[in-house]
């Protein structure tokens, strides 16, 4: 489950309002609550704490396509760890189309986030989803957003 | 010995640490140092072959390593690595390398028990199963035509489980159609090409839904219907509607699948697919006028446009399923007669006015203007003769010279008598044949070649040339039903 706090939510749309009619990205941060037992790994509820905008890098056209630069995220990792903090996830918009994970968002995905994605109809939230890619990047589970 | 800085997921591998040391003297050293030290970390990084997984990248401090020395990049001490993953994606459209726009997400199409039956040859294949059937019953696909190439594409797209279809068409069925548009009837002849099209589709598969367009596509209508479908197929046999879907296609984001035929030779690509080339890209411009005969003028073999539109038919499957490697940036090429595929690479044009980087057509434009085609066939009542007059002069007999423009091919199969055959091609060599001052009536199969005809005479000084208005078609129709159409 991920939790996304009211203040990094409201960040989140008005980034993808405003990136519309192109897909906007960023990075949310914040802390995976709780020890896990039995050793099963990334299941732990997971609060987003601070979202932070990054430039959608994609070359062509971007209403439909974004692209994270390395360096970036690299960017996002560090200024997670000085918050004490960690990367948690991956959003973007969809805009004028449903928040699914997408082929392309599969294939270019990695299992290590969370990937939230807005949809954004015509200018305005639409509904969002999370989504948790396999390692093969065949298949992205869904999972429970609360925001 | 290098830091190395875990990505928060990966943390559970390395008893919770955020960051880690390792040893070596390159990166490959230090990597494999690291998954030594935790193994459960190698499979997260590496892959079964032992390279770095597909969206792991190294930095090096602040470079990435592929543009260091990749696993070679020697490390001193105190440098930090650290593994980034590469992330990007997109909603509707996917990358060129071949998937599919996805227009629906799967999970909110269900098959009913009777359409798991009816697919289940496409259910075993791995490729399509039941997600690739979904697929199939969320795509949208515009037919623009129900002539030749429409008909394997609609009988074979109902019948695959394409839970929308779209035609466009306004054309009546004809006897002409039958030797290859086999989606009509010879009980059909006389209806709407549409209806029947549609009735034959919904007859081998109820589950899909048929939308008629019974208009002719306009730069004023194209926008308008196009935009409600995911993929567009292009089963147009005229260069003004050719372009126009083209265009139209560019502007919404929408694939084209594109088929075109000719007597015994046809061609295939995908245009308007991201990152491929557009119809333009291919043909900048329309041929002049009159260069390209139509099926009508030139003749096509009838089998042909059911294997051209059955590689449309595959194209729009494959990119729907988002499987196998698309004609996106290929044009197949295909001669029935010596049975031979040939292709030949296309690329986009970067000065492409339509999809290149500085666009130049923002919208559509008036297509039988830029394919110097008039709308409609121009109205000639000057220098045009009907044919009950031709009949007249002939039974008075008048002295005048009937010519007949059309191939010997064609004066076998009908002909009127009296006339001489001299094809189109010929025309301007044999000019001395005839006498500048006589009176001169010209005819071909409809009225179009006998109309150039007309214009070569003229133009070299013949005084009194006339054109039979309507052919031996009208001839068969008016004058002697005994004369076959064709």
């Amino acid at each position: 489950m991920i939790r996304i706090e009211s203040e990094p939510w409201a960040a989140m749309v008005a980034h993808a309002r405003e990136a519309y009619p192109n897909e906007c990205c960023g990075a949310m941060l914040g802390v995976i609550g709780g020890d896990k037992t039995g050793g099963d790994k990334t299941d732990g509820d997971k609060a987003v704490r601070v979202s932070m905008r990054l430039e959608n890098s994609y070359a062509g056209a971007q209403a439909a396509r974004y692209e994270l630069r390395p360096e970036d995220l690299l960017a996002a990792d560090k200024a997670a760890r000085e918050r004490q903090m960690d990367l948690i996830g991956i959003y973007h918009s969809h805009p004028d189309c449903d928040a699914y994970f997408s082929k392309t968002d599969l294939q270019n995905s990695c299992p290590w986030y969370s990937f939230v994605v807005l949809s954004i109809q015509k200018g305005e939230f639409h509904h969002a989803n999370s989504w948790l890619p396999n390692f093969d990047q065949t298949e992205a589970a869904k999972e429970e957003l609360i925001y | 010995m290098a830091k190395i800085l875990i990505p928060t997921p990966l943390r559970q591998f390395t008893g919770k640490q955020d960051s880690v040391v390792a040893g070596g003297a390159t990166v490959g050293e230090v990597l494999s140092a690291l998954t030594t030290q935790y193994p459960d970390l190698r499979k997260q990084i590496f892959n079964d072959e032992g390279k770095l997984r597909s969206f792991v990248n190294v930095y090096l401090n602040d470079e990435d390593i592929r543009y260091l020395g990749k696993d070679a990049t020697a490390v001193s001490d105190g440098d930090t690595l650290s593994l980034v993953p590469s992330i990007a994606g997109g909603s509707a459209v996917a990358p060129p390398e071949n998937a599919a726009p996805e227009s629906a997400p799967p999970e909110e199409i269900t098959l009913s028990n009777d359409e798991i039956l009816r697919y289940s040859r496409h259910l075993i294949i791995p490729e399509v199963g039941i997600e690739g059937q979904k697929k199939l019953k969320a795509a949208k696909v515009l037919l623009v035509g129900a002539g030749g190439l429409g008909a394997p594409l609609g009988l074979y797209l109902a019948a695959a489980g394409v839970g929308k279809i779209g035609l466009v068409d306004f054309d009546v069925v004809d006897f002409t159609n039958l030797q290859r548009q086999v989606i009509h009837s010879t009980k059909d002849v006389g209806r709407n090409k549409i209806d029947s099209a549609a009735e034959k589709m919904l007859a081998i598969n109820p589950n899909v839904r048929i939308v008629k367009h019974e208009v002719a596509l306009t730069s004023e209508n194209a926008l308008d219907i196009i935009k409600d479908y995911d993929y567009v197929v292009d089963g147009t046999d005229n260069f003004p509607t050719r372009y126009l879907v083209n265009d139209a296609c560019v502007l919404l984001n929408k694939p084209n699948i594109y088929g075109s035929i000719f007597r015994f030779e046809g061609q295939s690509t995908v245009f308007a697919y991201e990152g491929g080339p557009c119809y333009r890209c291919l043909y900048p411009e329309p041929p002049p006028p009159g260069l390209v005969p139509s099926c009508a003028e030139g003749g096509v073999l009838g089998i042909l446009p059911g294997t051209i539109g059955l590689i449309q038919a595959t194209e729009t499957v494959k990119l729907i399923l988002g499987i196998g490697e698309s004609l996106v940036g290929r044009l197949l090429l295909y001669d029935a007669l010596t049975m031979r595929f040939r292709e030949l690479k296309l690329r986009k044009n970067p000065e492409c006015p339509m999809c290149g980087e500085h666009r130049t057509i923002t919208k559509l434009i008036d297509y039988h203007q830029f394919c110097g085609v008039p709308a409609q066939e121009p109205k000639v009542t000057e220098g045009e003769i009907e044919v009950t007059e031709v009949k007249a002069k002939l039974d008075r007999g008048d002295n005048f010279v009937l010519i007949d423009v059309r191939e010997p091919h064609e004066y076998k199969i009908a002909s009127i008598p009296g006339a001489k055959l001299v094809p189109l091609g010929e025309v301007p060599k044999r000019l001395d044949e005839f006498d500048k001052n006589a009176d001169i009536v010209i005819h071909c199969k409809s009225g179009m070649r006998s109309a150039k005809a007309c214009g070569i005479l003229k133009q070299a000084g013949f005084q009194h040339v006339r054109n039979m208005k309507g052919g031996i078609l009208a001839w068969s129709d008016q004058v002697d039903p005994g004369v076959p159409k064709y």
